[in-house]
């Protein structure tokens, strides 16, 4: 696979080259954020493009909605913000910029579990269920540097209408290489699935290559999918990678329920139904660590513990 | 601007001054006219709210805004308080820019004519779909900064409600308009002195409220609830620059 599994890429740069790019192939970009571009990535655009580059403040509900105000009058905007605190939005996310359909490109930094030192309050385990759920909207989560490039630039170029992108903070693995494509709508098969059909999205998908690597020395075959279009989603993939499996997983840095965990849910039980393990973030909230080895090791996340997971369900 | 530059909003004709603003109040009294016999039919869906934005939702679309294609500046109204919609669909039959049978569809799930207002079945009518409370001057500004960004002469107004500035949302934007300078926007707080549950002063008093508006570094002022009155308000205030701009309609 030839998969980095150790986070040394990260997002919010991947996410500033990319908003530079889009702000020099287009002029109707412009970039909003609620007073944490040097956190979320977008000051390298405020440097590069003062004049297109707004900081509302601290004031995430202001922010949507005068993204909606800007595409209502023909711009691009992207507005960035602390994924957690984006979905204090969520209103004015659903009722205005769903419900008109509006080009707004929502860009959600930190979430999951990246951002391990700033505790429980900042880790968004919600946002792919509250996201994933309203018309009109394209959800995406890139798992790497060069996926969330070719991605954050498609959302904004090619792309007309709502997203959502879900980006982690400095824990992207290496998974791709130079002029890889990744159509929304689409997903990667990274591994045929033969015994396990694994499927993972954002930062967890290193970390569950890591975990089918484990499997593979105990003579485990597992597949491995990455999910990085959340919606629409790669039902066809996601059906026939699981069909050819006795156990599906998935594997992710939110909740199970409403994530991509129920996502896959619903689509085996319309078509292929199959026993289902998932693997993420139940009734429990994150914690404050000094690692994010750590805090995944305090959530039960490590590679380790998920490949014993799966191996412990086969049983 | 989506669906805007051919708004029919746009293409009426209007006289500046005194003779457009006797038209304008003689209109409104029919839509007032109207708008009662409509309430009625409709239940007396937020009739008390419909009734006092009625002559803000004249002097807007009625004078404002196409006045404002006389005076090469782009104009447009974003609605904050949706559920005085019934107003805003009068107002639109008075004008001929919706048929005067379509205004028995009302809330009905096929009609155009939404119980509030929703943009996409309005395309050129209506901006922004509301309902619900807090968001118009947020989308105001929005549209506002990108005039200044791509150095368009372009004004907004926004129609708020007086119980809607509960919405802490109002005063985020509030503070974003007067920082980012956006002296092209105008707030027209329909200050009827009614909330959902009663007097606003009972619930959660607003006053002193123009000093509020200005404590967040806008020009603030009064005018009557009076068609004519407004739209003088409003040539005034399309005029001042500098400071994004809060007309206060007395009930």
């Amino acid at each position: 696979m030839g998969v980095i599994v150790r986070p040394n890429g990260s997002y919010r740069r991947a996410l500033a080259e990319a908003l530079i790019e889009a702000g020099r192939r287009s002029r109707d970009v412009v970039v909003l954020d609620a007073d944490t571009p040097k956190s979320t990535g977008t000051l390298a655009f405020a440097r590069e493009f003062p004049e297109r580059f707004v900081n509302v403040g601290i004031s995430e509900q202001d922010l949507v909605a005068m993204a909606a105000g800007m595409a209502i009058a023909g711009k691009i905007p992207v507005a960035a913000a602390f994924a957690m605190f984006l979905m204090r939005a969520w209103e004015q996310v659903r009722n205005t910029i769903a419900r008109d359909g509006l080009n707004v490109k929502l860009v959600g930094t930190h979430a999951g579990l990246s951002d391990f030192m700033d505790g429980a309050s900042h880790q968004a385990l919600e946002d792919v269920a509250l996201m994933r759920t309203l018309p009109r909207f394209t959800v995406l989560a890139p798992a790497d540097a060069r996926a969330t490039r070719e991605l954050v630039l498609e959302a904004i170029l090619s792309h007309r209408g709502p997203v959502y992108i879900r980006l982690g903070r400095d824990n992207a693995p290496v998974i791709y290489s130079e002029g890889e494509e990744f159509p929304i709508g689409g997903s990667k098969v990274l591994e045929d699935a033969v015994d396990v059909a694994v499927f993972s999205y954002g930062p967890m998908l290193g970390v569950a290559a890591e975990a089918v690597r484990i499997l593979r020395r105990q003579d485990i075959h597992a597949g491995l999918v990455d999910v990085y279009s959340i919606k629409p989603l790669d039902k066809d993939t996601i059906a026939r990678q699981s069909a050819k499996a006795s156990l599906v997983v998935t594997v992710e840095d939110h909740r199970v329920h409403g994530g991509l965990g129920s996502a896959v849910a619903e689509v085996l039980a319309e078509t292929t139904p199959k026993r289902i393990l998932r693997i993420g973030v139940a009734d429990a909230f994150g914690a404050s660590a000094r690692s994010y080895e750590q805090l995944l090791e305090y959530m039960d996340l490590t590679p380790e513990r998920i490949a014993s997971r799966i191996r412990g369900e086969l049983r | 601007m989506n669906g805007f530059a051919d708004s029919p909003l746009l293409f009426r004709n209007v006289d500046l001054g005194p003779s457009g603003l006797r038209v304008l109040a003689e209109k409104a009294e029919r839509a007032r006219t109207r708008l009662i016999k409509f309430l009625s039919e409709i239940g007396g869906w937020h009739a008390g709210s419909s009734l006092s934005s009625l002559n803000i939702v004249a002097a807007l679309y009625g004078y404002w805004v196409p006045a404002g294609r006389a005076l090469g500046v782009e104009r447009l109204v974003v609605i904050s308080k949706g559920h005085m919609a019934p107003a805003l669909y009068v107002w639109l039959s008075i004008e001929g820019l919706i048929g005067e049978e379509e205004l028995e569809t009302f809330a009905t799930p096929w009609s155009r004519l939404q119980s509030h207002p929703e943009a996409a079945r309005l395309r050129g009518l209506v901006v922004s779909s509301s309902g619900s409370l807090g968001q118009g001057l947020s989308i105001a500004n929005g549209i506002a900064l990108a005039a200044k960004i791509d150095g368009v002469r372009r004004e907004v107004a926004v129609l708020l409600g007086d119980g809607e500035l509960d919405e802490g949302q109002v005063w985020e934007a509030a503070a974003t308009a007067s920082a980012k300078g956006l002296d092209n926007v105008i707030a027209v707080i329909d200050r009827n002195m009614l909330q959902h549950t009663g007097p606003t002063e009972e619930v959660k008093p607003k006053e002193p409220l123009a000093a509020k508006w200005e404590a967040f570094g806008w020009h603030a002022v009064e005018a009557p609830n009076d068609a004519a009155a407004i739209a003088a308000a409003l040539d005034a205030l399309s005029k001042l620059r500098g400071r994004p701009k809060a007309l206060i309609v007395r009930r």
